[in-house]
């Protein structure tokens, strides 16, 4: 192994003379983007349809002329969709929603609240069930009860059907490597899709409601199952199965009987992954009829009432740290269970049989008696609590309204401006041009090759402007969110302080779904762009903190140790050696920043930023601009394959899962 | 309440010890659901009050029509307050009066509820702007109309009292250009910044500023929290802005706005508008599905009755913003408004007192 300072050494010349060559390009594409400022910039009005974006109206309207005689929908789409629906109703009706003319579903708050208490303890251990009994009675608490047991309806639901299909192909795909190839361009885009923009598809074909949010949430959560139980078959040790494989275990044998359960911790870290990635999108989903805590979030940012969608979205994140929890505990128990003794294990035996008499008797009293069928309306702080959340955003609002006008303005003014003029303002070949070269030095010849396929194709396609709108956005966003990363992951990784003091936070930004922070954003910034950018940060920071912190605290402790005592300060340590040695995670961390930027841009369509994501918005809601919503839901997609190849490139592994979603790691 | 005597309880019982698991569990529910619910069959007879009335006056004077049975149906909830005023007024109706099970589902405006309306998830939309966009939907007879509202919308291009009151001249759209330059922002790349309405709404902003010559800028915002955002603060700290906004809004009533006058207007569907002149007065419509409006059911007449004036609209929605619930506001005004609300129901059989 070379001496950290080789490496050092090599790592910057090499960048160094790629960096020259950048900045030369930069300089060149500046000037000549300023001499042809206006020419060929293929901008088009909102109302304006090119032949693309005809089609694909003209192709709705026929999907919905078609949706009750074609018989694709009669045999095959609409049977998805009634036993879906049928399947989510069936939860619902058991603890969300009472049958018609009942005041009740099957069982009342206590019943239900004792059944979850019941299972928690099952699958884990005492002290996670207390604590998730605590959580579910602060979402009961903010009188956000019967949403808070619809989204859960809605997240258990939809993960017990991805893991259905999950986990049968994840095992598949980790056994076999031609299944995994298979699969692989699948998962590499489902990975990159902005959440939003499958949404405006599923719902034409599925309809609004139960039923298409649950197929999008699927969407979203079934290639994190199927990555990480793949990862989890993969990366088992080889000797115990060419043991097996010796004393002539058959296949079946050998996957059931050693893979498997060599293998079960990391599934249900999957599982874990896969319901916290559920939560998340059922959230979303609200914009498509799902029931639950998105509805009242998703409301606040339609009637401004900052207060109810901040309730709505603490009780967002009371549940997922439950169901975090509560799988991650079930990780731990499957260890715990192999070392205790017998007497551990008749005393659990017996609390269980306590627990479970308990739970039979708060079901029967959650049916007969008022105060544990319907939650008692003195318990409910909802509204108070959201009158001071709504008092102090309306006083930042108002207090530094001042001071967030003038950052906007400065930043856009001096920032924004120019590079959107670069992008979106200077004729489409020169962009074009450029920004495959750039992704040919950054990335290699195939992210150049992607780049001017890709882009052409937005070209043709009609939507090159709002793209480059789009992109300019994007960019400045995850500039940001890389130096609040890199300052905060790397305070993270260097101190296990730092890093617990921050990580409710990360939990909570993880977590928490953006349309909580709009109306906020909103008031300070107005509708601009900079909103939307401010939007994407807090959207995407987390992550990246996550990772660079991942990646400082990963640097071994001899090469700290070793500059140490060659005298190195503080601040070398940091951009010598840690920095350095970390490359990969932060190239990983540019890489997530980038995605998770472009995943919000649809939002930032609700705030004023134009571009892509106010097109997928207004196709949403108006029939004749439907074809160019559709159409700037596959630009999205389109930009983020570029981006992705570009930025992939110096973080060389491909994200797991894990690194997608990880609050609680 | 007490606990209910269960005289099944026997026969309910299972053997399932909880030691065998969530299966066990499961059928413990199954059980529990089999024997009837103590606090569901409560509300079943406390919760019906229309079916419970004719009943009971049956046994005194003379036998009454009794009311057809209304059933289940469900009112889109369109997120404006305006919108919400109108369909509690209407649900508080039809639950109170009429005995129905009514669902209110939160969904954009437009398309969306049109989908829904076909899927049937949703029966009814009380104020709809979209002058005949949902004609699809009529074709495919999924959807019909079910009469005018009764309110009157209007659209228009926007400024802030002071504006006017400092510059009369800035109403007339001939004027603007003028003015353009008082409204550029960093967002509006030298010209003036016209703020357009949120995705739903109907705007045809880039066809006025392109016909009319006008030297701004559409930037569309999204929604219309960030259209009253901007006024507020333009009213409040008297800054220049330039917006999309509509009646009936009873944000108007709060914030005074300045409406700018393009010379009259040509159209009723937006798509054929020239651009030069002015948003349409526009008569909100009703569209409810044909399920409902072949139904009988009374809930379909009184939603083809339902018909109130701007200034109704506007005093609920006035309640609810300043914290009243909106099922407390339609109350308020459903007890003031009482010869109105028997008018919704000629036909039905049913009043209120």
């Amino acid at each position: 192994m070379t001496s950290p300072a080789d490496g050092r050494q090599r790592w910057l010349t090499l960048l160094g003379r790629r960096w020259v060559l950048i900045v030369l390009l930069v300089v060149v594409w500046w000037v000549l983007a300023t001499l042809l400022r206006g020419i060929h910039t293929l901008s088009l009005s909102t109302a304006t349809d090119t032949w693309f974006t005809a089609l694909l109206r003209e192709l709705t309207a026929v999907i919905r002329g078609n949706r009750t005689e074609s018989p694709v929908f009669i045999y095959l789409f609409n049977p998805i969709r009634v036993g879906i629906e049928g399947f989510i109703d069936s939860i619902r009706a058991v603890i969300s929603v009472p049958a018609p003319g009942n005041l009740i579903p099957l069982m009342g708050w206590l019943g239900t609240l004792a059944v979850i208490a019941l299972i928690v303890y099952a699958t884990s251990n005492l002290r996670t069930a207390a604590l998730c009994t605590a959580l579910l009675l602060g979402c009961l608490v903010l009188g956000m009860w019967t949403y808070t047991l619809d989204t859960l309806a809605m997240t258990l639901g939809a993960v017990a059907l991805s893991l259905a299909i999950g986990l049968p192909l994840g095992v598949w795909a980790g056994l076999s490597d031609r299944v995994m190839a298979a699969l692989r361009p699948g998962l590499d885009l489902a990975q990159i899709l902005p959440t939003l923009v499958y949404l405006a598809p599923l719902a034409l074909v599925f309809l609004i409601g139960v039923a298409s949010a649950t197929i999008a949430t699927m969407v979203y959560s079934i290639p994190i199952c199927i990555r990480i139980t793949a990862h989890a078959i993969r990366s088992l040790r080889a000797s115990p199965l060419e043991a097996a494989t010796a004393m002539g275990s058959t296949r079946w044998q050998l996957l059931t009987k050693v893979q498997l359960p060599m293998a079960r911790r990391t599934i249900i870290l999957g599982i874990n992954q896969t319901t916290l990635a559920a939560l998340s999108f059922v959230v979303i989903a609200a914009l498509i009829g799902a029931p639950g805590l998105g509805k009242p979030v998703v409301e606040a940012l339609i009637i401004r009432d900052v207060g109810d969608g901040i309730v709505a979205g603490i009780a967002v994140v009371l549940l997922a740290i439950m169901l975090d929890r509560a799988t991650t505990a079930a990780v731990v128990h499957t260890d715990e269970v192999l070392d205790m003794t017998e007497h551990q294990r008749r005393l659990r035996r017996i609390g269980l049989v306590v627990a479970g008499l308990a739970t039979i008797a708060a079901i029967i009293a959650s049916r007969y008696l008022m105060w544990a069928a319907v939650v008692p309306e003195r318990l409910d702080i909802g509204e108070q609590v959201g009158r001071i959340a709504g008092t102090v955003v309306t006083w930042i609002t108002t207090n530094l309204g001042f001071a967030t006008t003038g950052l906007n303005e400065f930043i856009t003014v001096t920032v924004l401006n120019p590079v959107e003029g670069i992008l979106a303002n200077a004729p489409w070949y020169l962009t074009v041009i450029m920004i495959s070269v750039l992704a040919a030095i950054i990335g290699g010849r195939t992210a150049g090759l992607v780049a001017v396929c890709l882009l052409t194709a937005i070209v043709v396609i009609g939507l090159w402007n709002d793209t480059m709108i789009t992109l300019a956005q994007v960019l400045l966003a995850t500039v940001v969110v890389m130096v609040v990363g890199v300052v905060l992951g790397v305070l993270a990784g260097r101190s296990t302080r730092v890093e617990r003091a921050l990580k409710p936070l990360l939990d909570a930004g993880q977590t928490l779904p953006a349309f909580v922070y709009l109306v906020p954003v909103l008031a300070l910034f107005g509708p601009t762009r900079f909103a939307s950018i401010v939007c994407g940060v807090f959207y995407a920071a987390p992550v990246v903190v996550r990772v660079v912190a991942d990646g400082v605290r990963g640097v071994p402790a001899e090469m700290v140790e070793a500059a140490t005592s060659a005298g190195s300060t503080r601040t070398q340590i940091i951009t010598k050696v840690q920095l350095p040695a970390s490359r990969r995670s932060l190239m990983l961390g540019a890489n997530q920043g980038l995605i998770f930027v472009l995943a919000v841009v649809v939002i930032g369509g609700f705030v004023g930023a134009g571009g892509l994501g106010y097109l997928v918005i207004v196709g949403q809601s108006k029939p004749e601009l439907a074809g160019k919503g559709l159409a700037a839901g596959l630009a999205i997609v389109l930009l983020g394959i570029v981006l992705d190849r570009i930025a992939q490139s110096g973080g060389r592994s491909r994200p797991t899962g894990q690194d997608r979603w990880a609050p609680g790691h | 309440m007490d606990i209910h005597p269960l005289s099944t309880r026997g026969a309910c019982r299972r053997n399932a010890r909880p030691l065998a698991g969530l299966p066990g569990l499961a059928l413990i529910v199954l059980a529990l659901a089999a024997c009837g619910g103590g606090v569901n069959e409560a509300a079943d007879t406390a919760a019906s009050p229309a079916a419970e009335a004719p009943a009971a006056e049956t046994e005194t004077a003379a036998p009454e029509p009794t009311l057809p049975d209304c059933g289940d149906w469900g009112i889109a909830m369109h997120a404006w307050v305006g919108y919400t005023a109108s369909a509690q007024v209407v649900a508080e109706v039809a639950k109170n009066v009429l005995g129905c099970t009514i669902t209110q589902t939160t969904l954009d405006e437009a398309g969306t509820t049109y989908d829904a309306m076909e899927a049937g998830s949703v029966d009814v939309i009380i104020e709809d702007w979209g002058g005949g966009r949902w004609q699809e939907w009529v074709d495919r007879g999924a959807i019909g109309e079910a009469g005018l509202n009764g309110n009157v919308g209007l659209i228009g291009m926007y400024v802030p009292q002071w504006m006017c009151d400092a510059n009369p001249d800035i109403a007339d759209s001939a004027n603007l250009n003028k003015y353009a330059e008082q409204f550029i922002t960093p967002e509006s790349g030298g010209k003036g910044a016209w703020y357009e309405g949120p995705p739903g709404y109907t705007t045809i902003g880039e066809k006025m500023i392109a016909a009319n010559k006008l030297n701004y800028k559409v930037i569309n915002t999204g929604s219309e929290a960030a259209l009253i955002d901007l006024f507020t603060k333009a009213a409040k700290n008297e800054t220049p802005a330039l917006g999309y906004f509509y009646e009936p809004q009873n944000f108007l009533a709060k914030v005074q706005l300045c409406r700018i006058n393009f010379p009259a207007n040509d159209w009723t569907d937006a798509a054929e508008a020239s651009g030069l002149t002015d948003y349409p007065e526009t008569p909100l419509v009703k569209l409810a599905t044909t399920t409902l409006l072949e139904s009988g059911s009374p809930f379909a007449t009184l939603v083809q009755n339902f018909s109130w004036t701007n200034a109704d609209q506007n005093q609920v929605a006035l309640d609810i913003e300043s914290g009243m619930s909106p099922a407390e506001a339609a109350q308020k005004w459903i007890d003031a408004n009482k010869d109105t609300v028997n008018g919704w129901l000629a036909g039905t059989g049913a009043s209120v007192e």
